[in-house]
């Protein structure tokens, strides 16, 4: 990624989509390497680092606080879900529907938040998080608490048949977070998105400037809606089916948490804040069978774990640690 | 030029899958015994121990690991010890999908037993790819009738009765007991509540007014009053038939309590909803829940005159220091003796295959805590297939209604509710199974 604000835009572009390219080439290479666990759990990497930058989009590129990215994310799992299961279109495009749908579900919304600022917007969004996925259980195409499956199916055949599903998994996940983390970085780097900044940082200054904030913001939670759609998609089809329990509130806590670890004014960090929320059970998982503890130790010590983190992170890297590697340079 | 070069990449790249693809294609399919040595047997389990649902159901896998250590003690299954390995799904999807995922792949456990919960274990089962890798799904905890559909979920045992069932048994209660009084119904809105309104419906009861269907946790003080101030006023003593968790149940008592209704109604809680120690422990008064009627397959965690309560009791004791014994230890080990005796009956060349042909072929026959029937067979996934109605007095203890023992039977669909002459099987010898 290059750093945003260079006068040469087309050769930035370039780069940046050889970079992306290049990325998705290593992970490629990668996903044959690792174990079809590894696979899984990098799936939830990629699925999660999408979340995060749709949180690090709207808090911290346009300045607006919201609690209810888990919401936006099961507006675009149903969406997606609706239209592979009951539609019987193709997974790519209930994928897309699912960014679609929750993008304009995000831009309906946005006009009301737009009015809405601080405190205010985070319990609006707060509220919007607590009721919307429980709303699911009023309509019976939801299919309730079981919920509708979210079937991808198997990988092609012409991949092979050891070809596991897993690694399908990863595949898909990887590639659509990559394009649209593409497409969000080149957007940010654009006038569009200094704009951004510019409302966040000084909004009474930016509208002086002639920047319509009240549309920009709109704008801002349409896009982030769209991008936290498509992870909610890829959310549940790594889980293979949606229900309102799939995004509990937590879930909205714990993308903000991982949001401020990888610091919310840059997208550098975000396949770290994805990794955050992956490895920390895991970590733990290994430290207490080492140390020998009980299960109780497992199930306490990510949360103490994640709790530690941030502190340390607000403590040291206010600004993420890809702003921190920027300073080294 | 960056066409082509992203060009020559995906060459490289597709060159670079077909060599894996190969190469893993030289690797044996996975044996179907995964998790079993010669003095062991893995198996594992995805459940709530942490969150609201964890204070409720926590207790199940501890008690199951506590019955499996009080086999290995004894000299496990054919000469191997079991090891339970339990991962918290905190009743999330997500995590169940997860944590399940880890059991099989990492954990490599042989079978999982006692998965919690209807919309986690559906997702995890697909997730874990539990049907492809032909890995047995033991005795769940829910009663949702679909895990009964063998086609979708091909390795799964169930152990409770379906929520259906247990709506048709108390719909005939009703007719038998409460002639020409008015019934009324608040249940979950979800698939336990629609199940129960389902068979309700199939019993061919009809309630004085629609059935109120709440959100999960979305029954509060206020709204429990409201509906019962409402109801307070009907003439007689009209039945209401509580189908949701024991915490709803307790705001419902305490809000009679509260607005002096408790003798007005007769209430009739569902199994999952009437758990006596959660009750008392969640402040409904003693008094109140004299009387309340509840349908259970298990015998009261309280009844010491049972020969398997008291034998789980003494391990519990043994084996599961500080915990406290109630219905949820009690299910859990009942589920653990049954484990047990589904790996002696697959023999000793324990596959996963061999042990669900095991409990298929002999699982009706075994030896376990249940007042009611089980219902394994080839074509039935379903364990115990009917209830006992059973009424709370003030210490907490489920005493038979109306003084006598009477076993309900059924089935999730339109079969008849039949009275029961059901035995069962005597309690194996200190509770440890010796059946093959």
């Amino acid at each position: 990624m290059k750093k945003a604000g260079k006068v040469h835009k087309p050769t930035t572009t370039r780069k940046r989509l050889l970079l992306f390219v290049l990325f998705g080439w290593l992970l490629l290479i990668l996903g044959d390497r690792v174990g079809e666990l590894e696979l899984y759990q990098g799936s939830f990497v990629a699925t999660y680092a999408l979340a995060i930058t749709s949180v690090v989009l709207l808090t911290g590129y346009s300045g607006q606080l919201s609690l209810g990215q888990s919401a936006l994310m099961a507006v675009g799992a149903y969406a997606g879900a609706l239209s592979i299961f009951n539609a019987g279109w193709h997974p790519v495009i209930g994928l897309i529907m699912s960014a679609l749908i929750a993008g304009v579900f995000g831009l309906i919304l946005g006009l009301v938040a737009a009015r809405l600022s601080g405190p205010y917007l985070a319990g609006t969004t707060l509220a919007l998080a607590i009721s919307l996925p429980t709303l699911a259980n009023q309509f019976p195409i939801l299919g309730a608490e079981e919920g509708i499956a979210f079937d991808v199916g198997p990988a092609p055949a012409r991949f092979g048949e050891d070809f596991s599903q897993y690694k399908w998994f990863f595949w898909i996940s990887a590639l659509a977070s990559l394009i649209m983390v593409f497409f969000i970085v080149n957007l940010l780097s654009s006038r569009y998105g200094r704009t951004f900044k510019a409302v966040r940082d000084n909004p009474v200054a930016a509208q002086l400037s002639g920047i319509n904030v009240e549309q920009l913001k709109v704008s801002a939670f349409a896009i982030s809606s769209g991008v936290a759609g498509l992870s909610g998609g890829l959310l549940v089809m790594l889980i293979s089916g949606v229900s309102p329990s799939a995004f509990p509130l937590s879930l909205s806590f714990s993308l903000l948490g991982a949001a401020v670890v990888t610091g919310l004014y840059n997208l550098k960090g975000v396949i770290l804040g994805g990794l955050v929320l992956v490895a920390i059970p895991e970590i733990a998982d290994s430290l207490v069978s080492r140390i020998g503890g009980s299960d109780n130790l497992t199930t306490v010590l990510p949360g103490f774990l994640v709790s530690a983190l941030l502190i340390l992170a607000v403590v040291f890297t206010p600004n993420g640690p890809g702003h921190l590697l920027k300073k080294h340079h | 030029m960056i066409r082509n070069k992203s060009m020559k990449r995906a060459t490289l790249a597709s060159a670079i899958v077909a060599t894996s693809a190969m190469v893993l294609s030289i690797v044996p399919a996975q044996a179907n015994s995964t998790g079993v040595t010669a003095t062991s047997i893995k198996l594992g389990v995805s459940t709530p121990l942490t969150g609201s649902a964890g204070l409720v159901y926590g207790k199940v896998p501890g008690a199951m690991r506590a019955y499996f250590d009080y086999i290995n003690a004894n000299g496990g299954v054919n000469g191997r010890k079991i090891s339970l390995v339990i991962r918290d799904d905190k009743y999330l999807p997500t995590l169940a999908a997860t944590q399940t995922t880890n059991l099989i792949l990492k954990d490599k456990v042989f079978a999982l037993v006692g998965a919690l919960g209807t919309a986690t274990h559906s997702k995890a089962y697909t997730a874990a790819a539990l049907a492809k890798n032909n890995v047995p799904d033991l005795f769940i905890n829910t009663g949702f009738s679909g895990f009964a559909n063998k086609t979708k979920y091909p390795t799964t045992f169930m152990v409770l009765p379906t929520y259906n069932m247990e709506a048709k048994v108390m719909a005939k209660v009703i007719k038998d007991n409460f002639p020409g009084q008015a019934t009324f119904m608040l249940a979950q809105d979800d698939e336990f509540g629609a199940d129960g309104v389902a068979g309700f419906t199939t019993a061919g009861h009809k309630f004085t007014a629609t059935p109120t269907l709440y959100p999960q946790g979305t029954m509060t003080a206020a709204r429990a009053e409201g509906a019962l101030t409402a109801l307070g006023a009907v003439p007689g003593k009209p039945v209401l038939v509580l189908f949701g968790t024991t915490d709803v149940t307790a705001t419902l008592l305490k809000a009679a309590e509260k607005l002096e209704l408790t003798k007005k109604f007769t209430f009739l809680a569902g199994s999952v909803g009437a758990d006596a120690n959660t009750l008392l422990a969640l402040g409904v008064k003693p008094t109140t829940i004299d009387g309340v009627i509840s349908a259970s397959f298990l015998p009261d965690a309280k009844d010491l005159t049972d020969p398997y309560v008291k034998q789980f009791i003494d391990i519990n004791t043994r084996y599961n220091k500080g915990i406290t014994f109630d219905n949820y230890v009690l299910a859990g080990m009942n589920s653990a003796m049954l484990t047990v005796q589904a790996l002696r009956a697959a023999g000793k060349n324990l596959t996963r295959a061999g042990l669900m042909s095991a409990i298929e072929a002999k699982g009706s026959t075994f030896a376990s805590a249940g007042l009611v029937p089980l219902g394994y067979s080839a074509t039935s996934r379903v364990g115990y297939n009917g209830y006992w109605v059973s009424q709370l007095n003030a210490q907490g203890e489920g005493k038979p209604y109306g003084g006598k023992l009477v076993i309900y039977t059924t089935d999730s669909g339109a079969g008849a509710v039949e009275i029961s002459t059901f035995v069962r099987p005597t309690m194996p010898k200190n509770g440890i199974p010796t059946n093959s």
